[in-house]
C-alpha cells in the first residue's frame, strides 16, 4: 500500500527537491559572496547571469522550493496532529491544489519578466 | 541514523539518542522558519530588484551593507544550511551502503558548507563595501 503510491512520490520528491535546493544554496552564497570582489567583476557576473538559461534555472528552483515548502509543512501536519497520518494521500491533494494556485501566477510572472521584456 | 518516524511520541521511542531527537526536531521548527524567511527573502528580492531588472552591484551592496538585512541574510544563511546539510545526511545514511563512502562524502559536504558559511558570513560582517554615493 506504500509503494508507488502517493506516499512514496511525496518523500522522493521531498528529497530530491531538498537535494536540488541544497547545490543551488552553495552556488547562489558563492555568486552573491564575490560583491566582495567590487563592481567590475560583480556587474559582468550580473550580466552574465542575464542569460535566460539562468532566468528558466531560476523558474525551475522556485518551483522546487514551493513544493519543498508545501510538501514539508505536509510533513509537519502528519507529525504532530493526531489525524495528520490518517489523512495523508488527503494532504498529498491539498499541496499540489495549493500549488497550482500559488505556483500558477508566480512561475508566470517570473517567466514573462525572463522572455519578452515582461511590462 | 535518520529517523523514520512519523510523530513525535515514535520519534522520541526511536532516536538513538538525545542528539538525533533534537535534529528530528529542529528539521520540523526551522522548515516552519524557512517557509516564512523564504518566501520574504524572494518577496523583498523581487520588489527591490524588478525581478532582476535593477540587480546591479549598487542595490546587492546597499542591501549587503544594511544591519537588518544583514540579520535577517545571516539566519536564512545558517538555517538553511543547517536544514539542507543535515537532510543531505539523512540522504547519504539511507542510500550509501559503503561505511567507507559514507565518511568521505560526508566530510566533503560538512567541509563545503564550513566554508560557504565562513564565505556567506565575511560577506555579510566582514566586508566594507563601495558603497554609491
Amino acid at each position: 500500500m506504500y509503494r508507488g503510491r502517493e506516499g512514496q512520490w511525496a518523500f522522493y520528491l521531498h528529497r530530491i527537491s531538498g537535494i536540488a535546493i541544497l547545490l543551488f544554496l552553495l552556488l547562489h552564497v558563492t555568486e552573491i559572496s564575490s560583491a566582495m570582489f567590487g563592481p567590475k567583476w560583480f556587474n559582468a557576473l550580473l550580466a552574465f547571469e542575464e542569460n535566460p538559461f539562468f532566468g528558466v534555472g531560476l523558474v525551475i528552483v522556485a518551483a522546487l522550493v514551493l513544493y519543498h515548502a508545501l510538501n514539508g509543512l505536509r510533513i509537519i501536519l502528519m507529525d504532530f496532529t493526531s489525524w495528520g497520518v490518517r489523512s495523508q494521500r488527503q494532504l498529498w491533494y491539498a499541496v499540489w491544489t495549493l500549488y497550482v494556485l500559488l505556483g500558477a501566477p508566480l512561475f508566470y510572472t517570473m517567466l514573462s519578466h525572463v522572455f519578452g521584456g515582461g511590462e | 541514523m535518520a529517523l523514520r518516524a512519523r510523530r513525535f511520541e515514535e520519534a522520541k521511542r526511536l532516536s538513538s539518542n538525545n542528539l538525533e531527537l533534537a535534529w528530528w526536531v529542529f528539521m520540523r521548527v526551522s522548515g516552519v522558519l524557512l517557509v516564512f524567511l523564504v518566501l520574504g527573502h524572494l518577496y523583498f528580492r523581487a520588489v527591490a530588484f524588478n525581478f532582476h531588472r535593477d540587480l546591479t552591484y549598487d542595490v546587492v551592496a546597499q542591501n549587503l551593507s544594511s544591519v537588518t538585512w544583514k540579520f535577517y541574510n545571516w539566519l536564512l544563511l545558517f538555517l538553511a544550511f543547517l536544514h539542507g546539510t543535515n537532510g543531505l545526511r539523512y540522504v547519504i545514511d539511507d542510500h550509501v551502503a559503503s561505511a567507507r563512502l559514507r565518511i568521505w562524502t560526508k566530510t566533503i559536504l560538512y567541509t563545503l558548507v564550513f566554508f560557504l558559511v565562513v564565505l556567506g558570513t565575511i560577506s555579510l560582517w566582514g566586508w566594507n563595501y563601495q558603497l554609491p554615493r
